[in-house]
C-alpha cells in the first residue's frame, strides 16, 4: 500500500523525498524499471487489461480513461501505418505546474511510463512534446533519457527483446494551444500549431496521419505504478470513477503553495487548509478555481467539495489540469475575469471565428466594466458573448475562456454590478490578484524589462 | 467499380438517400437546402471547420456541429438554421463574430455586389452591430505581389488562400502569421507572391480582402457583362469568364470545367488580357509602298491588294500558322489556298499522330491514375500549367508521378524522352528506368504526359501506351493553344519547296516572330501577314492585316485532349477579324467560305467518341542522346513569355529571371556559388547570367529559359565571373 504522509498519499512521489531520482541508479534502487521488465514479459493485451482495470483517467484536463483511449488504436499487425505514442508535456494551463515537477524530480518514472505505453500499443517511436519554456526540465529529461538509452531501456532492442523504441524530445515554441492534442500534433509535424477538426481522432489518424496515442505526463508517469501494484489494486485508491492519486498544483492566496499528491476524493478543504495551511494574513476564503484557469469557479461555500471528477461535475465545474487556485476576500472577480480573458485572447490560435473574435470582445467589455465605464446592458452582453462562444468553437479553447468568465459573473454578480453602479472597481486597486496567475501584460512587461537592458 | 453504398439521412425533416461518406454540405444541397459556408471549399482538400458558419444541430450530439466536416452516415439527422433554433442562434453568433471587425466599406469595396459575406449577412445576419469598440485596424492595402493587394481588415481568416497555396498550388508562399485576433495573411518572408497560379486566391477569397491590382476600383458588378469563353493562351483550354465593362475586358475569371481545369487558372490566362490594349497594336490594314514604307488602306483596298498580290505572285504558296488561329480561320486559309490558289504547303507548329485519340482521356483522369509518367525536357507547368495542377493532385492522392527529364525523379540526359519511352517497353530497361518500369507493371491506371516538341506527334508515347494494354492514356502537350485544331483543319502539311516562293501567308504573331519565317519571306514574291502587334515580321510583309486576340473573335479551339471548345467574342476587335478577311479573299478566288463560324461546339460538351479506333502505332527507332563536350543546354519556354505577356506591365515580375540552373556537382566543380554571376558560352557566343543551383538537376546539364539562351548552342561551357 502506498505510504501516507498525513493527508498526502504518495504514489508517484513515494520515494522521491531525500533521493535524487533523476539518476537512473537511484531510481533503480527504489524499484525503477521493474514495471517495464514486467510489461515486456506480458502480452500486450494483458498489459492493456491492467490499464483498463486501473480505470485511470487522463491527467491532462479532459479526464478521458487512458485504457479505453489506448484500446481505440488498431492492433499493430492490423495497421498499415506505424503507430506512435505522444507524451503531452506542453503544460501551460495557468496555475498548473505538476508535470514540471514530475519531469524535474522523477523523470525516469515518466520515461518508464512512455516506454511501457509504447510497448502496449506497439509503437516504435514515441515523441515527448515539452513546453518550450521548460528548459531545466528539458535538460533533466534529456539527461535521463540518455541514461536510459545507454542502459538499453529505450532505443534499439529494448532490454534484449528485439523491440526498438526511439524516443524523441521535441520542444514547443510557446503556444498554449499546442497543449491541445491535435494542435500539438500539427506543431510536431512542423506546421502552424492549430487544432484539427475531429473526427478523425488521433487514435485513428494522429501524427503523420497514423494511429497515435497521446497522453499527459502525469498519466504516463502513473503507468509503471499501475503495473507494479496491479490495475485492480490501483483502482482501490481514490473513489469510484476517479481512481488513484493526483498531483494538485496549489497556488494563489494560500499559505503553502506547491504540488501535493493526494488520493482523488480528498476534499478541497483538506487540500487548502490541512495541507496548504489555509489563507494567509487572516483573510477570508472567497473563491477557488479547482482545475486550472479554464474551469468554472467555486465559492467559499463549496470548499467541502471532493476533488474527484463526479463531485466537481455535480458542482458544474471540472478537475481539469489539477490546478487549485485559491482567492481571498480582496480578490476582484472582474479583474480575475479580465486576466483570464486576456490570457485566452492572447493564446487563441486564430483558426476559428468565435474564439478569435469572441475572446477579444470579452476583453474589451471586461476592461470597460473594470474601468467603471460599462452600462448595465454590457454586463448582459458579456454573458451573451460567452454564451455565443460556448460550444461553437473548433476546439475547447474558446470554451475555456467563456466558461470561467461566465461563472465569475454568475457567482459574483453583485461584485460585477458594483463595478457598474459605483463607476469603478470597489477594491480601488487594492486587489490581491497579484498572487493569482501571472497576467499576460505583467509577463510581457517582465520580458521587455529583460530584453531592454539599461545602458 | 461497385457503386457506393447508399445511406438515408434526414436534413431539416427531408429524408434523402445519398452515397455513404458524401459531405453534408452537398447532401443538404441535394435535399434543396443551402447551408452557408465561408471556409468550406472542397477543391482545397479536407474540410477544416474554421469559420463555423455551417453550424448545424445533429440529433444525439450535445453541441452544434460544423456541417462541412460531417459526412453522410446512415440515420444521420441534421437540422440547419432553417429548422433548428439552436443552429440559427449559433449561425447568427458566428456571423456576428465575423462582422465584428469587418469594415463597413461595402460601397467602395470591389467585392460589393458579388460578395458571399455581403449576401449571407443580408440573408442571415444581424441588422445592427452590438460592438461599441473601435474596430481592429491594419495597414492597407498590402501588396502581396504586383498583381494582388491585401486588405487585412476585410479578411475573415477563412484560410482559403493559404490552403490553396499550400495544398493545391503547393507553392507555400501565402501563410498566416501571428495568432488569435492578430492573425493576418502574409507572404512567406514578405517576398512577393511570385507563382504560376497566384491569381486563384482572388476568386477563392469570400470577401474583398484579396483584390487584383488590374481590376481594383475599375468596375461594379451591376455594370459588367460576363462572357463565357475559353482561354487561348495554352493548349489546356481552361474555361473562363471574360468580364467586360463598356466594351473592354476588365478581368478574367475561371469557369469551372470539371474535366479540364476544375476552376483553376494560371496567372497568364488570368492577367494577360492587358495585351488587348497594347500601344503597338495594329488596328488598320496597311500595304507596303516602295521607298515610302507602309500606308494604311481600307478593308476593301486590303482585299483588292491581297487578290492582286496573290494572283501576281502565283505558286508555290506557303502558309505559316501560329497555332492560335480558330479552327474556322485555319479552315478558311486552307480552303483559300487549296481550292482557290491551286494548293500549297504549310508550316504547322505541332504534329499529331492519328492514333492519339485511341488513348484519349479527360485531363481530369490524370488524378485517378496510379502512375503518371511525365516525359520531356520542358517543365509541364510552363507549357500547360493547369495540367501540372492535376499531376500535383494525383501525387497528393497517392499516385506515383515519375518525371523523366534532366531534373526529374529519374534524371536523364536531355533529349532522352523517345529513348526512355522505348526503354520502358523493353523487358529489362536501362538501369535508371528500372524503378519506373516496375511501377508501370504494377499500376492499374497510367497517365503518360509528353511535355516537349515531338515531330512524331506522340508516336513514342503511343507505342508505350499500346504496350501497356488499355490501362494508359496519353496527353501530348502541343506547343500552341490550338495547334491541334489548326493541324486538323489544314491536313497534310506537305513539303515547303526550296528556292523561290510565290505567296507566303504568315498567320498570327507567333508566326511573324518566328526567325525561320524570315528566310521564307526573303524567297517569297508576296507576303501577307496578320498580326496583333508590330514585329520584325510585319516589316518585311507586303500586306499587313490587324490580328485579333482570342477574346475578340468567335470560333472553335481544340485543346490538348482533342476537345473542341467554343471561344466567344467578348469585346470587338479594332477591325474585322481574320476569318472575315480570309473568307473575303477566298470569295475573290471563287471559294465560298462563311465569314463567321457556323457550327460551334456546345459549352462543356463531353469528349467525343474516338474517330479512328484502329489507327496503328509504330514509333520510329530512338537512340539515347550522344554525349558531347561541355555541358548540355536545356532551354525551355517560360509560361510568362510571348507577345501577350510582354505587353502587360503587371506581369513583368513573373517573367523568367536571367538565370542559369546548374547541378550541384557542376557548380562546385567550377567554384560557382548560388546567386553569383557566371558566363555561359558556346562557339564564341557568350551570355552573362546568374547561377542557380538545382540539386535535382543531372550532372552535366544546365537549364536556361529560352529568352535568356538566345545565340547559345546545345553544348555550352559555364565559368564563374
Amino acid at each position: 500500500m502506498a505510504p501516507s504522509d498525513g493527508a498526502l498519499t504518495k504514489l508517484l512521489f513515494a520515494d522521491a523525498d531525500g533521493r535524487d531520482l533523476t539518476r537512473l541508479s537511484e531510481y533503480e534502487e527504489v524499484g525503477g524499471y521493474k514495471s517495464l521488465r514486467k510489461a515486456l514479459k506480458m502480452k500486450r493485451s494483458k498489459a492493456l487489461d491492467e490499464l483498463l482495470a486501473a480505470d485511470v483517467r487522463g491527467r491532462g484536463g479532459a479526464g478521458f480513461p487512458m485504457g479505453r483511449k489506448a484500446s481505440f488504436l488498431p492492433k499493430p499487425k492490423e495497421s498499415a501505418k506505424p503507430i506512435y505514442l505522444v507524451a503531452n508535456a506542453d503544460e501551460s494551463e495557468p496555475g498548473t505546474f505538476k508535470d514540471r515537477e514530475i519531469m524535474a524530480r522523477i523523470p525516469h518514472m515518466f520515461i518508464e511510463g512512455v516506454v511501457i505505453a509504447s510497448r502496449v500499443i506497439g509503437a516504435n517511436t514515441a515523441f515527448i512534446y515539452i513546453r518550450g519554456e521548460y528548459l531545466t526540465e528539458f535538460e533533466i529529461l534529456r539527461d535521463a533519457l540518455e541514461e536510459a538509452l545507454n542502459a538499453g531501456l529505450v532505443g534499439p532492442n529494448v532490454l534484449g527483446t528485439g523491440w526498438d523504441l526511439t524516443v524523441v524530445v521535441h520542444r514547443g515554441a510557446g503556444a498554449y494551444i499546442c497543449g491541445e492534442e491535435t494542435a500539438l500534433l500539427e506543431s510536431l509535424e512542423g506546421k502552424r500549431g492549430q487544432p484539427r477538426s475531429k473526427p478523425p481522432f488521433p487514435a485513428i489518424s494522429g501524427v503523420y496521419a497514423s494511429p497515435t496515442l497521446i497522453n499527459n505526463v502525469e498519466t504516463l508517469a502513473t503507468v509503471p505504478k499501475i503495473l507494479e501494484i496491479g490495475g485492480a489494486e490501483y483502482a482501490k485508491l481514490g473513489v469510484e470513477h476517479s481512481t488513484g492519486t493526483r498531483v494538485f498544483s496549489l497556488s494563489g492566496n494560500v499559505a503553502n503553495g506547491g504540488n501535493y499528491e493526494v488520493e482523488l476524493g480528498t476534499s478541497l478543504r483538506e487540500l487548502v487548509y490541512d495541507i496548504g495551511g489555509g489563507i494567509p494574513g487572516g483573510r477570508e476564503l472567497k473563491a477557488i478555481i479547482p482545475g486550472g484557469s479554464s474551469v468554472p469557479v467555486l465559492t467559499a461555500d463549496e470548499v467541502d467539495t471532493a476533488l474527484d471528477f463526479d463531485s466537481m461535475a455535480a458542482r458544474g465545474t471540472m478537475l481539469g489540469s489539477g490546478a487549485v487556485i485559491v482567492m481571498d476576500d480582496r480578490c476582484c472577480m472582474v479583474q480575475l475575469g479580465l486576466r483570464v480573458a486576456q490570457f485566452y485572447m492572447h493564446e487563441s490560435c486564430g483558426k476559428c471565428t468565435p474564439c478569435r473574435e469572441g475572446t477579444r470582445w470579452m476583453v474589451s467589455i471586461l476592461r470597460k466594466i473594470e474601468d467603471g465605464e460599462a452600462s448595465q446592458g454590457e454586463l448582459d452582453l458579456l454573458l451573451n458573448v460567452c454564451d455565443r462562444i460556448l460550444g461553437n468553437c473548433l476546439c475547447p479553447l474558446g470554451d475555456a475562456a467563456a466558461m470561467p468568465v461566465a461563472s465569475y459573473v454568475a457567482k459574483f454578480r453583485d461584485e460585477y454590478q458594483r463595478h457598474i453602479d459605483e463607476g469603478g472597481c470597489p477594491f480601488h486597486g487594492d486587489s490581491t490578484l497579484d498572487h493569482v496567475m501571472a497576467p499576460v501584460d505583467q509577463y510581457h512587461a517582465r520580458i521587455r524589462a529583460e530584453i531592454e537592458v539599461p545602458a | 467499380m461497385s457503386s457506393p453504398e447508399l445511406v438515408t439521412v434526414t436534413v431539416d425533416g427531408r429524408e434523402i438517400q445519398v452515397p455513404k461518406g458524401q459531405g453534408m454540405i452537398e447532401t443538404a444541397l441535394e435535399a434543396g437546402i443551402e447551408i452557408p459556408v465561408f471556409c468550406y471549399e472542397p477543391r482545397l482538400g479536407a474540410p477544416v471547420g474554421a469559420c463555423r458558419m455551417c453550424l448545424c444541430e445533429v440529433a444525439g450530439m450535445p453541441k452544434l456541429q460544423a456541417a462541412c466536416t460531417m459526412t453522410a452516415q446512415d440515420g444521420l439527422v441534421l437540422s440547419t438554421a432553417q429548422t433548428s433554433a439552436k443552429a440559427s442562434e449559433g449561425q447568427n453568433a458566428v456571423l456576428e463574430f465575423i462582422l465584428l471587425n469587418h469594415p463597413l466599406d461595402c460601397p467602395d469595396c470591389d467585392k460589393g455586389g458579388e460578395c458571399p459575406l455581403q449576401d449571407l449577412t443580408f440573408r442571415w445576419g444581424p441588422g445592427a452591430t452590438r460592438m461599441r469598440f473601435e474596430k481592429r485596424t491594419f495597414d492597407k492595402p498590402i501588396p502581396v505581389s504586383p498583381l494582388i493587394a491585401l486588405d487585412r481588415e476585410r479578411c475573415i481568416l477563412c484560410y482559403r488562400c493559404t490552403r490553396f497555396s499550400e495544398t493545391v498550388a503547393e507553392d507555400g508562399q501565402l501563410v498566416a502569421i501571428n495568432r488569435g485576433a492578430g492573425s493576418v495573411i502574409a507572404t512567406f518572408e514578405d517576398e512577393p507572391y511570385r507563382a504560376h497560379f497566384s491569381g486563384n486566391v482572388l476568386e477563392l477569397c469570400p470577401v474583398g480582402a484579396l483584390t487584383s491590382t488590374t481590376y481594383r476600383f475599375r468596375a461594379r458588378p451591376w455594370e459588367i457583362q460576363n462572357v463565357p469563353t475559353v482561354c487561348g493562351l495554352c493548349p489546356v483550354g481552361c474555361n473562363t469568364w471574360a468580364t467586360t465593362r463598356e466594351g473592354k475586358v476588365a478581368r478574367i475569371l475561371s469557369r469551372n470545367h470539371a474535366e479540364v481545369d476544375e476552376g483553376w487558372l494560371c496567372d497568364k490566362g488570368r492577367f494577360a488580357y492587358g495585351h488587348l490594349k497594347a500601344d503597338d497594336r495594329i488596328s488598320v490594314p496597311r500595304r507596303r509602298v516602295r521607298r515610302r514604307g507602309f500606308e494604311p488602306v481600307s478593308w476593301e483596298q486590303a482585299l483588292d491588294e491581297a487578290e492582286r498580290g496573290l494572283k501576281e505572285a502565283g505558286g508555290p504558296v506557303v502558309v505559316v500558322f501560329s497555332g492560335g488561329e480558330t479552327v474556322e480561320t485555319a479552315t478558311a486559309i486552307a480552303r483559300l489556298v487549296k481550292e482557290g490558289l491551286g494548293g500549297g504547303s504549310a508550316l504547322l507548329p505541332d504534329t499529331f499522330h492519328p492514333a492519339l485519340d485511341r488513348f484519349r482521356a479527360p485531363i481530369s483522369a490524370i488524378r485517378d491514375a496510379d502512375v503518371c509518367l511525365v516525359f520531356g525536357d520542358e517543365p509541364v507547368v510552363e507549357r500547360a500549367p493547369v495540367l501540372d495542377l492535376w499531376l500535383r493532385a494525383a501525387r497528393r492522392g497517392g499516385a506515383e508521378v515519375i518525371t523523366l527529364n534532366s531534373a526529374g525523379s529519374a534524371a536523364l540526359q536531355p533529349g532522352s524522352a523517345a529513348w526512355a519511352a522505348a526503354q520502358l517497353q523493353a523487358e529489362s530497361p536501362a538501369e535508371e528506368l528500372r524503378d519506373a518500369k516496375r511501377s508501370l507493371d504494377k499500376a492499374g491506371r497510367v497517365a503518360i504526359v509528353w511535355s516537349e516538341d515531338d515531330p512524331t506527334g506522340g508516336a513514342h508515347a503511343l507505342a508505350l501506351a499500346e504496350s501497356l494494354g488499355d490501362k494508359a492514356s496519353v496527353y501530348l502537350i502541343p506547343r500552341t493553344p490550338n495547334g491541334r485544331g489548326v493541324a486538323a483543319a489544314w491536313g497534310d502539311p506537305g513539303t515547303v519547296p526550296e528556292g523561290e516562293i510565290g505567296a507566303l501567308i504568315v498567320s498570327g504573331d507567333e508566326a511573324a516572330g518566328n526567325p525561320d519565317v524570315r528566310d521564307l519571306a526573303e524567297r517569297a514574291r508576296f507576303v501577307i501577314t496578320t498580326a496583333m502587334f508590330e514585329s520584325e515580321g510585319t516589316l518585311w510583309s507586303h500586306l499587313v492585316l490587324p490580328g485579333t486576340s482570342y477574346l475578340e473573335r468567335d470560333g472553335t479551339t481544340v485543346n490538348l485532349e482533342g476537345r473542341p471548345q467554343r471561344q466567344r467574342r467578348a469585346v470587338a476587335p479594332p477591325a474585322e477579324d481574320e476569318l472575315a478577311f480570309f473568307a473575303g479573299v477566298a470569295r475573290r478566288f471563287g471559294v465560298e467560305v462563311d465569314p463567321w463560324p457556323t457550327m460551334l461546339p456546345d459549352d462543356h460538351a463531353a469528349l467525343s467518341e474516338v474517330e479512328e479506333p484502329d489507327a496503328a502505332v509504330a514509333a520510329p527507332k530512338a537512340a539515347a542522346p550522344k554525349r558531347g563536350q561541355g555541358l548540355a543546354l536545356v532551354r525551355y519556354r517560360s509560361l510568362f513569355s510571348g507577345p501577350a505577356v510582354e505587353r502587360v506591365q503587371q506581369l513583368q515580375f513573373q517573367r523568367p529571371a536571367d538565370e542559369v540552373e546548374l547541378s550541384y556537382e557542376d557548380a562546385s566543380a567550377r567554384g560557382i556559388a548560388a546567386g553569383s554571376t557566371v558566363t555561359v558560352s558556346s562557339n564564341g557566343m557568350s551570355r552573362s547570367l546568374r547561377a542557380r543551383v538545382n540539386r535535382r538537376l543531372r550532372k552535366g546539364v544546365v537549364r536556361i529559359p529560352s529568352e535568356h539562351a538566345e545565340g547559345l548552342h546545345d553544348r555550352v561551357e559555364v565559368k564563374a565571373g
